[in-house]
């Protein structure tokens, strides 16, 4: 059974050109993949609707099954909670601690006190950031906030986790650290899709690779073509 | 190169989520939750204090203003006495009409059915009453006689307005005193005072509501960010909300109380003249506070309208920046 299944998704925005024309695809669980494309290609746009930031204008997006369609008003904020989301720019709030920033999802679940500090730090060691949880996130490098974004986005152990150009602003051996930090996300049962525009780290990772172009889905690679 | 769909290169582990737990768990996680936001509320407020300082002395001015009317309103109802109690009618008698007429012409009033009560009051009473209550007593020494005619306190069952009108039309009687219009005066002004502090109050109320309101909006807005961020992490409405609930609601707290410091000078500021404006008419009177259930219920009123506040602001921020039509 897919997680995750577009089903000729469209997506238009008023007065501009289609952001999503007639894309289907699906992904499985456990799966990594990237989604790729030139700037304006849709990849953000594909993401948000996985996420419920948007909804699609025509098609329907499936996850576990269940038509995104349906889920409306209060039901919203319970499925972001299954989606995790790393942003280029972090987003981490920066008068919180490394610690709290980790935190947030898990006291939105209404997960109990002993708990949260159980599973922070225990996300914040997978990241290699055991030792910097009361540091404010400007204390740290862009690499190691990233980092801190990743982890806030796993702490919950979200079923799927969406990453918008994780990378973007980070130098090369950086992203190729953070990128096998997601490619270690699967073994842990959270599926990962990435939007990336970096072809060539796109390909080194030799997983499965989503090609848009301008709305469009122009190729669905897999690693073994990718190798090829 | 169109391929098809590849399976996942590795068989996931069973994964451990996050999965709402028991009640017990759940309650545990909500109580913290709230005293989280309730601490660092207030944790955000004391930061700025020059800024609190003005919202909160802004707001206690604004609640302190009608309470001060409220409570001066009731101090001058409580000084003029009741109205109901002081609808008697005095029947001033002619010179010539002896103790013991007066007592008969009060037994005849008094067996009238609108009649609650009559009491003979004698000059010799009179006189007697007059020297405790006057200053004028040493002037009295200087007469012959006593000039004070026998009188009749009459207590209507009614307003007494026909009771008095009878009284009058007596052949015995001289004067007939009935207080009623300048009693119903009294209590017109009072009911109308009454009134303006309502006004005053939902007028002031609203203000509160508002000073609270923008208060929070721009601490919303210095934290849009951040209500974004908890937006895409799954927050609900309650969950964002619940902060700026605590913050209206210490705000609302911390002007209730700076109000009813404010009304305890002005009670002290004022309590001294007025004593001794009162001793000059030879009788005495002090200020009556909110008292401790009234001071309870205005501090809770006060954090109750910097809650609703709070509410609506972080509402209207709520409506306005929800992603998608959720």
């Amino acid at each position: 059974m897919a997680l995750l299944r577009f089903d000729n998704v469209s997506k238009a925005y008023p007065g501009s050109a289609p952001a999503l024309s007639e894309v289907s695809f699906s992904v499985e669980e456990g799966e990594m993949l990237f989604v790729t494309g030139h700037s304006g290609a849709g990849k953000s746009t594909l993401l948000r609707l996985v996420h419920l930031s948007e909804r699609p204008s025509r098609g329907t997006v499936l996850v576990n099954e269940r038509n995104l369609a349906k889920v409306r008003g209060g039901k919203v904020p319970l499925h972001r909670r299954q989606v995790g989301v790393v942003f280029q720019d972090h987003r981490l709030l920066t008068d919180r601690s490394v610690f709290d920033n980790v935190a947030l999802p898990l006291l939105i679940a209404g997960t109990p006190g002993a708990e949260v500090g159980k599973r922070v730090r225990a996300v914040l060691d997978k990241v290699g950031l055991g030792d910097r949880e009361r540091s404010l996130p400007l204390q740290l490098s862009t690499g190691e906030q990233q980092r801190v974004g990743i982890a806030r986005a796993i702490v919950a152990q979200p079923q799927l986790l969406v990453a918008d150009e994780p990378t973007g602003n980070l130098d090369p051996q950086l992203a190729a650290e953070i990128m096998q930090l997601f490619a270690s996300l699967p073994a842990l049962g959270t599926t990962v899709i990435v939007a990336s525009h970096d072809l060539a780290l796109v390909k080194r990772m030799r997983r499965r690779v989503l090609v848009l172009d301008h709305g469009k889905l122009l190729d669905d690679i897999s690693p073994e073509d990718l190798a090829a | 190169m169109n391929t098809k769909a590849n399976k996942p290169a590795a068989k996931p582990a069973a994964a451990e989520r996050v999965k709402p737990g028991g009640l017990g768990s759940r309650l545990r996680a909500w109580r913290e939750q709230h005293l989280y936001s309730l601490v660092s509320s207030l944790g955000r407020l004391l930061k700025r204090p020059f800024a609190t300082g003005l919202t909160v002395g802004v707001m206690a001015i604004a609640i302190a203003l009608p309470l001060g009317l409220g409570l001066a309103l009731g101090n001058i109802e409580r000084f003029s006495g009741s109205v109901s109690e002081s609808r008697e009618i005095g029947v001033f008698l002619k010179a010539d009409v002896t103790v013991a007429q007066a007592r008969d012409l009060a037994t005849g009033i008094g067996a009238r059915p609108d009649v609650a009560a009559v009491v003979v009051r004698t000059p010799e009473e009179g006189l007697a009453e007059f020297r405790a209550m006057s200053d004028l007593a040493g002037a009295l020494e200087v007469l012959d006689e006593n000039p004070l005619p026998t009188v009749l306190v009459v207590q209507p069952r009614d307003d007494g307005d026909a009771l008095a009108a009878d009284l009058r039309a007596l052949p015995q009687a001289e004067v007939v005193q009935h207080d009623a219009a300048w009693r119903q005066r009294l209590s017109a002004w009072l009911a109308f005072g009454e009134r303006l502090v309502q006004v005053v109050a939902v007028l002031l109320g609203l203000g509160v509501l508002l000073v609270v309101g923008n208060t929070v909006r721009l601490d919303i807005g210095a934290r849009s960010e951040e209500i974004a961020v908890l937006q895409h992490l799954g927050a609900t409405d309650a969950f964002v909300r619940r902060p700026f609930l605590y913050l209206g609601a210490w705000y609302g707290l911390a002007a209730g109380l700076l109000a009813g410091v404010l009304l305890a000078v002005a009670g002290l500021l004022l309590q001294g003249r007025l004593s001794a404006l009162v001793a000059s008419y030879g009788s005495q009177f002090d200020l009556a506070g909110p008292g401790w259930r009234g001071s309870l219920a205005l501090l809770a009123a006060s954090a109750l309208m910097g809650w609703l506040g709070a509410w609506l602001a972080t509402g209207h921020h709520l409506r306005r920046t929800r992603p998608v039509d959720v």
